[in-house]
């Protein structure tokens, strides 16, 4: 403790203080006019407004090395999930299984019940008490599986960005281990830019009661490289593929 | 800091006779620099964000005692842990308790630059701990024992021949040139690496006092795995490396992605609060931050010097300068290369240690154009030149060479007063007719001039000046 404060007295004495006070704006504590109208302008979008988001979408993926798929309903969804799940090879080994959020849209999607995916392992990452046992297990799962599937927040049309708070069943990890990031994401909560993300987050009442949480992460497209000659190749640390779907 | 400085003018020399090196730093320059300049130029803010964006982070290094307290208050709500390093031997220490106390055996780190700077790896390494860089290139340059060359693309020096070679002589992989190939056998061994470690390293970004967060930005998923997979995460921050809000955070972390890697956004955005909480299935299970002095307070106390503070190291001032273009990132001898290192390096590891790096730059200004936040790097160069040339005690400089104030009162003496100027010429003119010449230019000047042959040819003196000139010709007209 000491050494900070001698620290951040150090600090004050650079910045000649007390004679240069502290402003009184230095955080803000109320949303600007415009932001207002922004939080006014999300809150009340409908579903026709959302369709030329959606077009954006669709012409900022290919660019961002992330594959698309709008469709009508869950089940769609479920389908979708089911064939990339047949037709893709796992990486690191043989065996095919998937790890899933443990979150009421990926729930919706009742992969267990497919027909198609008996035999493959499909984990989910819930755990009911804090349990050191139960993490280790969830850890290996994620590890093995070559598909993770999440939800988000929120999907940003202009970058095709993801964000995803932490939260207890939403393991951090399922976005990020395995060889192919699948998410699912409903219609509504596609925002237009990073602006429209940062206002809400800063200012929606829920978001802000929530705060950030312990981790958000923004995820815009799966792992790259260019670092050998500035060859771009996909897959460097995390996921190789990413898998958008949307439904109303 | 670790400084190899002083070598500036025998590495710089190396560097522009290679063919290899000088053909990347040209491929790196023509593709990143105009592709920032484009997304500058499409701002749907317009181009007034960026002078926001500095006067954001202008505000966060006025009040940097405010924002810091703030910052490591909501961070401790949030079950982190804060400490404060005045040195770089503090914030090596800190790190090295923080390791024993967790029986820490083999850490991950993401790319930071800062743990460069205190020489961290060197001493987690003499404790016997195992430790791997994980972004695909200081991983290249961590096998292959050399630095990094570019803030964003560290081994870019290295051809993918060297790294084939190297990657079959270090991970055993059969030899291929093949990126794609290459890529893979790293993500292969470090996917291991990330399993098996007990601590993961990461620098900070930009963090956001209001919130208490730190954030990482990569596109390769590395920082996220070394800050998800390990049970502690120790981040270090330069601590000056701070915005106050949320929204200040988006306009400067969106321009930093513009000036690193020409992107709207990097493609792996953390904003990192604390360890996972209880109820929450992964994720460390402690998070210490480390906030870093090392010499910046000088720089704060500094008016000249202060705006460097400003700098998001994001190098774009790397991708558009003509000196970094043709000597390359191991001239500047630290691990801040370019414009920026030019100015910061001396600032933190001694100005006369590092005193060739202000002296080799253009001051073109391209820098500052491509500097998202516009700093104004030529002004601070010519601070430091100037510095260099007067001394100054409160840096504990001293001038450089008193033989050059010597030669230029001397020249100044020369100039204002005409007989002696035209008495020189005439001498100048006989004793250049025994100078080496070739293609009627000067190629070797006598000491202590030779300096100013050593890489260019000079023009002799013409036989008449053109004052002489003149005055004949009007006499004979007249």
């Amino acid at each position: 403790m000491d050494m900070e404060k001698e620290f951040i007295k150090t600090i004050q004495t650079a910045l000649n203080r007390p004679e240069t006070k502290v402003p009184d704006d230095l955080f803000t504590t109320t949303p600007s006019p415009e932001e207002v109208t922004l939080l006014e302008k999300i809150r009340t979008r409908t579903d026709p407004e959302r369709q030329p988001l959606i077009e954006v979408l669709r012409r900022v993926v290919p660019g961002l090395h992330m594959d698309l798929h709008v469709e009508e309903s869950i089940q769609d969804v479920a389908r979708g999930i089911e064939k990339l799940i047949l037709e893709k090879k796992p990486e690191w080994g043989t065996k095919k299984s998937v790890v899933c959020w443990d979150h009421p849209l990926i729930k919706e999607l009742k992969l267990t019940d497919l027909p198609n995916l008996k035999g493959i392992d499909v984990y989910t990452t819930s755990m009911a008490a804090d349990s050191p046992r139960r993490r280790e297990e969830i850890r290996k799962e994620v590890q093995d599986s070559f598909i993770g599937i999440t939800s988000a927040d929120y999907c940003v049309a202009a970058t095709a960005t993801l964000a995803m708070k932490t939260r207890p069943g939403h393991a951090r990890s399922v976005s990020l281990v395995p060889s192919i990031h699948v998410a699912v994401v409903r219609q509504v909560d596609i925002l237009a830019d990073l602006r429209e993300l940062y206002t809400l987050l800063k200012w929606d009442e829920k978001e802000r009661k929530e705060g950030l949480t312990n981790n958000l992460s923004l995820v815009s497209g799966p792992s790259k490289t260019g670092d050998i000659e500035l060859v771009m190749v996909h897959g460097a640390h995390g996921p190789r593929e990413l898998h958008l779907f949307v439904i109303p | 800091m670790e400084l190899t400085s002083k070598d500036y003018k025998k590495s710089a020399r190396k560097a522009i006779g290679d063919p290899v090196l000088q053909s990347a730093l040209t491929g790196l320059q023509g593709r990143l620099g105009p592709a920032t300049a484009t997304l500058y130029k499409n701002l749907p803010e317009g181009p007034g964000l960026r002078n926001m964006a500095y006067q954001y982070r202008r505000k966060a290094v006025d009040n940097l005692d405010v924002m810091l307290t703030t910052l490591a208050e909501n961070i401790r709500k949030q079950g982190g842990e804060v400490h404060f390093a005045p040195t770089a031997r503090d914030a090596v220490d800190i790190c090295l308790d923080i390791a024993a106390g967790n029986n820490v055996k083999k850490v991950v780190k993401g790319k930071s630059m800062v743990t460069e700077e205190l020489g961290l790896n060197r001493a987690l390494m003499d404790k016997g701990i195992e430790v791997n860089e994980t972004d695909l290139g200081e991983y290249i340059i961590q096998l292959a024992g050399e630095k990094p060359s570019h803030i964003v693309a560290p081994a870019i020096h290295k051809t993918r021949k060297e790294i084939g070679r190297l990657f079959s002589e270090k991970l055993g992989t059969p030899y291929t040139d093949d990126p794609p190939t290459l890529t893979w056998d790293a993500r292969q061994a470090l996917r291991k690496k990330f399993m098996e470690a007990d601590m993961g390293i990461s620098g900070c970004n930009l963090a956001c006092a209001e919130t208490g967060h730190i954030t990482t930005v990569s596109n390769e998923g590395n920082i996220r795995m070394s800050t998800t997979l390990p049970r502690v995460h120790v981040a270090f921050m330069g601590m000056e490396r701070i915005v106050a809000n949320l929204e200040e955070h988006q306009a400067i972390l969106r321009l930093m992605s513009m000036g690193a890697a020409a992107q709207q956004i990097g493609g792996y955005v953390s904003y990192i609060g604390g360890p996972a909480a209880p109820d929450h299935v992964d994720g460390p299970r402690a998070f210490h931050l480390v906030i870093v002095d090392n010499g910046r307070s000088r720089i704060l106390a500094d008016d000249e010097f202060r705006e460097m503070l400003c700098c998001i190291r994001c190098g774009a001032c790397l991708n558009v300068c003509p000196v970094y273009g043709k000597v390359g990132g191991h001239t500047y001898g630290s691990a801040y290369t370019g414009p920026v290192g030019a100015v910061i390096t001396p600032l933190l590891g001694g100005i006369n240690e590092a005193g060739d790096l202000c002296q080799g730059e253009t001051l073109c200004g391209a820098c500052r154009q491509a500097c998202p936040l516009q700093l104004n790097l030529p002004r601070m160069l010519l601070a430091l030149r100037s510095k260099l040339s007067q001394g100054d005690p409160k840096w504990n400089v001293k001038p450089k060479s008193r033989w050059e104030k010597l030669l230029f009162n001397g020249w100044n003496f020369i100039n204002t007063h005409r007989r002696v100027y035209d008495a020189s010429l005439a001498i100048g003119r006989v004793i250049q007719k025994i100078m080496p010449k070739s293609e009627q230019m000067l190629t070797k000047l006598p000491y202590p001039f030779n300096g100013w042959t050593q890489s260019r040819d000079m023009k002799p003196l013409a036989a008449k000046t053109f004052m002489e000139q003149w005055k004949e010709k009007k006499e004979g007209r007249s």
